[in-house]
């Protein structure tokens, strides 16, 4: 088992190198001159060259990759071209806010999307089943930042219930930072829920045609038993197979969440950089998301010997 | 109902609601059990024999199936009365089945132990670790080895036999008045299929559980059963003791099975033929349209109009020998 | 669902038109919603410059105007009359939606063939395709937007290479599959060879699959330029994009909240009239990935 987490973790440097080559050649690649876009309009020919010196676009290219690659072996992402802060640092400092609020919307949807379709693959055709496809089906449409207005003009425009923006840090209380988070959450896990309960009920529905599951029923077994042992262990895989898929969703949408919400993590921080074309922090970003992703990926294929007992390594 | 019989099914009809009509799996069967009987009930797939099983136990798909008729009367109770939770109470404790595919019947993520050990805290109460003695218990009785650790495994590290041996166990672990077997020895081989037997008829007396055996195979039903039911088209065709069906096989096409069953003989062999399976010609019909007259009148050839226009009604021809036929006596003359 | 339909095809051929319709959209109602819905749109947005004013005049006297007879649905903080920009940003949406779709089906199909064919190229190109997979897609399309002068062309770009390896995957999958089949051996002993086979065996098989795939790409890559303009990263400013829309009604969402719910209720109606026609297609075409989603 210790022997092929090892292999799986290995296995997933190929990626990241190839996510590594990818961002470092982005810059060089571009059409036109990186370092006068970087720059700006109005840019003087010095800012640009500045720009350029800083980039360490003057040097040889493969130069550029040796060192390049040199410093983010040594966990170096580089430094912000406006704040000249290290881009670690400031990754570190937006940290808390993208964490608390992915990790909250990923407990909340796994949470009620899997009973949603469990119950759906249950009572397949009827109402229930109805309304759970409906949801499924429109919250693949709804792009997250309608979910986001519609849910603060609801909630926080007209019933006045819940903060219309911002974030506050678990350290000033509990029941702050979980009402901020609260609409934030919802719009960001609207599509992730639609896309797990999917699966769910898809899952199930295939697990209940099973014989195993006649049998469980020929037992005279509780309904309970055999739909949330009997089927739902059976369903497992392909359901966190996509709830580890949908981490991607996630993260796309946390840029978007955090715009509307004003929440000041990774996602703003996206954004800011990008407006600002502060290359650097993007680049960095896409590495830290790159990883996070990758290395979910590499959780989930670990849990599939947990959940089937045939897989073996 | 007689106290001898601990199970009586009376007219019993499921169909099928499908996109291409109604299918009537089961049209009208009746048939008696009596306690610590074997009953086989024999007939090609698709005759309604698993269907037949299934609504005994109200087990058929609820999205595309439905009884639409008729009664089963178990130890004096009749179970289309009881609840869905009665029914519960009764499936796996008074009444249990196996079924064909020891391969795709037990849950593949669940332990042996598991599987028989909750069917006993279901229906006894016993607290887990009791449950899981138990599951011991049934092991050593279905002859597995090394109980102790093939209860802590899982389905695919047991062979087809094994398999097959522990859906017995956990058919039995509650000791059931009556099992039903759909087939239990079709997907084994040979040596596996007469040890399987075998087993199951020294846990009957053991146990004195009576056996549904269901099965397309003659030779598992002479080895077997006592009293054989023959269907056809989801209709009961012949009902004998199994010494006078295999005597004498009245309905024309219980003897187009008895012909379809390969032999050694002598005769043949010396006449330079090889023994050959002899099929009864033609197809079973479809069953989504009513049928007027004897099912089996199309492949039959000893059909009249009488028998494309006319259900036969079933005859006592001697004790405990029934058959459903216009032509028993033409049949027996050409015998 | 209990139907009980006793047709035979002699007799379903022999249906006049409008009843073979009927049967149709009995038969797959998903498709037909979605046909229906997507059928109003196009046209819509085909017809946006005679049913509505110029999207881009301001006139600062209307400035957010609530719906009325006037203005259906409304006006924006420079007095542009909201329905028009909505009909003209059906356009921008759909073209970006039907353009990725296309480019990265092309691109993804020639990929996959190739990937499918040659095993030593095959290595290489999905590790680039595991590669481009890790990274989101927003945030490729973020970045190769960030190094470029922003343009719809840009943005189209932008988003058609992260969807790019979702369809080579698809299409290598049915061609290894494809390879692996005993007509393919059967078809190479009798001759038929190279780009005959292809043309022959592979793209049949690959086509439907395919189409699916696009489908959700198209609506996957409205969502994406949507979320683009929106933060300001998009097509630019000036285009009426609903993405644009809505980012410039943000700071007035509190007061004038139809310039950001109309434009994104018409985004979702769309994605969700693609989406609904790939569900269906995805059911005709491919019943064995149906059920498993």
């Amino acid at each position: 088992m210790t022997a092929y987490i090892l292999r799986r973790l290995l296995a997933t440097l190929p990626v990241m190198a190839v996510v590594a080559v990818f961002v470092f050649f982005l810059l060089r690649i571009a059409p036109g001159d990186p370092a006068a876009i970087i720059a700006g309009e109005d840019a003087t020919r010095e800012a640009i060259e500045a720009v350029r010196a800083k980039l360490g676009l003057d040097r040889p290219i493969l130069e550029q990759f040796a060192l390049w690659l040199w410093r983010l072996a040594q966990g170096d992402l580089g430094v912000s071209i406006f704040s000249n802060l290290p881009v670690t640092r400031l990754i570190g400092q937006r940290l808390e806010p993208t964490v608390a609020l992915t990790l909250s919307t990923l407990l909340v949807a796994v949470a009620l999307a899997i009973p949603i379709g469990v119950v759906a693959a249950w009572q397949v055709r009827k109402l229930a089943d109805r309304l759970v496809m409906i949801f499924a089906v429109l919250g693949f449409a709804v792009p997250g930042f309608l979910a986001a207005y519609v849910l603060i003009y609801i909630f926080a425009v007209q019933l006045q219930w819940l903060p219309v923006q911002g974030y506050r840090p678990i350290a000033e209380g509990l029941w702050p930072f979980v009402e901020g988070l609260i609409l934030p959450s919802v719009a960001l896990g609207v599509t992730y829920m639609a896309l797990i309960a999917r699966i769910t009920r898809a899952s199930m529905l295939e697990v209940l045609s099973q014989d195993y599951i006649r049998t469980a029923n020929s037992k005279g077994l509780a309904t309970r038993r055999v739909l949330l042992l009997h089927a739902l262990k059976n369903a497992a895989v392909p359901i966190v197979t996509v709830i580890g898929i949908g981490i991607a969703l996630l993260i796309s949408g946390v840029v978007i969440t955090e715009t509307v919400f004003n929440i000041p993590g990774l996602g703003r921080l996206t954004v800011d950089a990008v407006l600002k074309r502060d290359y650097p922090i993007v680049q960095g970003l896409i590495l830290v998301f790159a990883a996070v992703k990758v290395l979910v990926n590499l959780v989930i294929d670990i849990s599939y010997a947990f959940l089937d007992p045939r897989i073996r390594y | 109902m007689t106290a001898m019989n601990i199970l009586e099914v009376r007219d019993l009809a499921t169909h099928f609601f499908t996109l291409d009509g109604v299918v009537r799996a089961v049209d009208g069967v009746s048939f008696d059990l009596a306690r610590g009987e074997t009953l086989g009930i024999v007939g090609e797939s698709g005759c309604g024999k698993s269907v037949t099983a299934l609504s005994i136990l109200r087990l058929i798909p609820p999205e595309t199936s439905r009884i639409v008729g008729g009664s089963v009367r178990f130890d004096g109770r009749d179970l289309a009365a009881l609840s869905e939770a009665e029914m519960r109470a009764i499936r796996g404790h008074r009444i249990a089945m196996i079924f064909q595919e020891p391969m795709t019947s037990l849950n593949p993520v669940l332990t042996i132990g598991t599987q028989i050990a909750e069917n006993v805290v279901r229906h006894t109460g016993v607290p887990w670790r009791a449950a899981l003695d138990r599951a011991r218990e049934m092991l050593d009785l279905v002859k597995i080895a090394d109980a102790r650790r093939r209860i802590e495994e899982y389905p695919h590290q047991l062979s087809g036999g094994m398999r097959q041996r522990a859906m017995i166990a956990i058919a039995l672990s509650c000791n059931p008045q009556v099992l039903i077997a759909d087939e239990p020895t079709t997907a084994l081989d040979v040596t596996i299929q007469a040890q399987i037997l075998d087993l199951m008829l020294e846990l009957k007396e053991k146990l004195g559980t009576a056996i549904i055996m269901i099965t397309h195979d003659l030779g598992v039903i002479a080895e077997t059963a006592e009293r054989v039911v023959v269907m056809y088209a989801g209709r009961k065709v012949e009902e004998a003791p199994v010494e006078a069906l295999f005597a004498q096989p009245t309905h024309p096409y219980t003897r187009g099975l008895m012909h379809a069953v390969p032999r050694l003989d002598a005769d043949a062999e010396i006449a330079g033929r090889r023994p050959r399976l002899q099929e009864i010609p033609g197809i079973v019909p479809a069953l989504n349209r009513p049928i007027a007259g004897c099912a089996f009148a199309p492949r039959c050839g000893f059909a009249t109009e009488r028998c494309r226009a006319e259900a036969p009604p079933l005859v006592s021809t001697s004790a405990g020998h029934a058959v459903a036929c216009w032509e028993t006596a033409r049949v027996l003359e050409a015998a | 669902m209990v139907a009980i339909t006793d047709d035979t095809a002699a007799e379903r051929a022999e249906l006049p038109v409008m009843a073979r319709w009927a049967t149709a959209i009995r038969r797959n109602p998903t498709i037909a919603a979605g046909a229906v819905l997507l059928a109003v749109l196009v046209s819509l947005a085909i017809l946006a410059p005679w049913l509505t004013v110029d999207p881009l005049k301001q006139a600062t006297i209307n400035r957010l105007r609530p719906p009325s007879e006037r203005f259906w649905f409304g006006t924006d903080q420079f007095g542009r009359d909201i329905f028009a920009r909505t009909l003209h940003g059906a356009r921008v949406s759909l073209i970006v939606g039907l353009t990725v779709a296309a480019i990265s089906g092309v691109i993804g199909l020639a990929l996959g063939i190739v990937c499918g064919y040659f095993r030593r190229i095959d290595g290489i190109v999905m590790r680039i395709m595991d590669g481009i997979m890790a990274i989101p897609s927003i945030l490729l399309a973020i970045a190769l937007i960030t190094l470029t002068r922003p343009g719809l062309a840009v943005v189209i770009i932008a988003i058609v290479i992260p969807e790019v390896p979702r369809v080579v995957r698809v299409v290598r999958s049915v061609v290894l599959s494809i390879r692996g089949q005993p007509y393919i051996d059967s078809a190479i002993a009798g001759g038929t060879r190279g780009f005959k086979l292809l043309a022959r065996h592979v793209l049949p098989n690959t086509l439907a699959p395919l189409i699916v795939q696009a489908t959700y790409i198209c609506a996957a890559g409205m969502l994406i330029e949507a979320a683009l303009s929106f933060l300001g990263a998009g097509v630019p400013p000036e285009i009426p994009s609903w993405g644009n829309i809505i980012a410039q009604g943000r700071n007035f969402f509190q007061i004038a909240p139809w310039t950001i719910l109309i434009p994104g209720v018409f985004l979702a109606l769309t994605v969700l009239a693609v989406n609904l026609m790939g569900d269906g297609l995805r059911d005709r075409l491919d019943p064995r990935l149906a059920r498993r989603m």
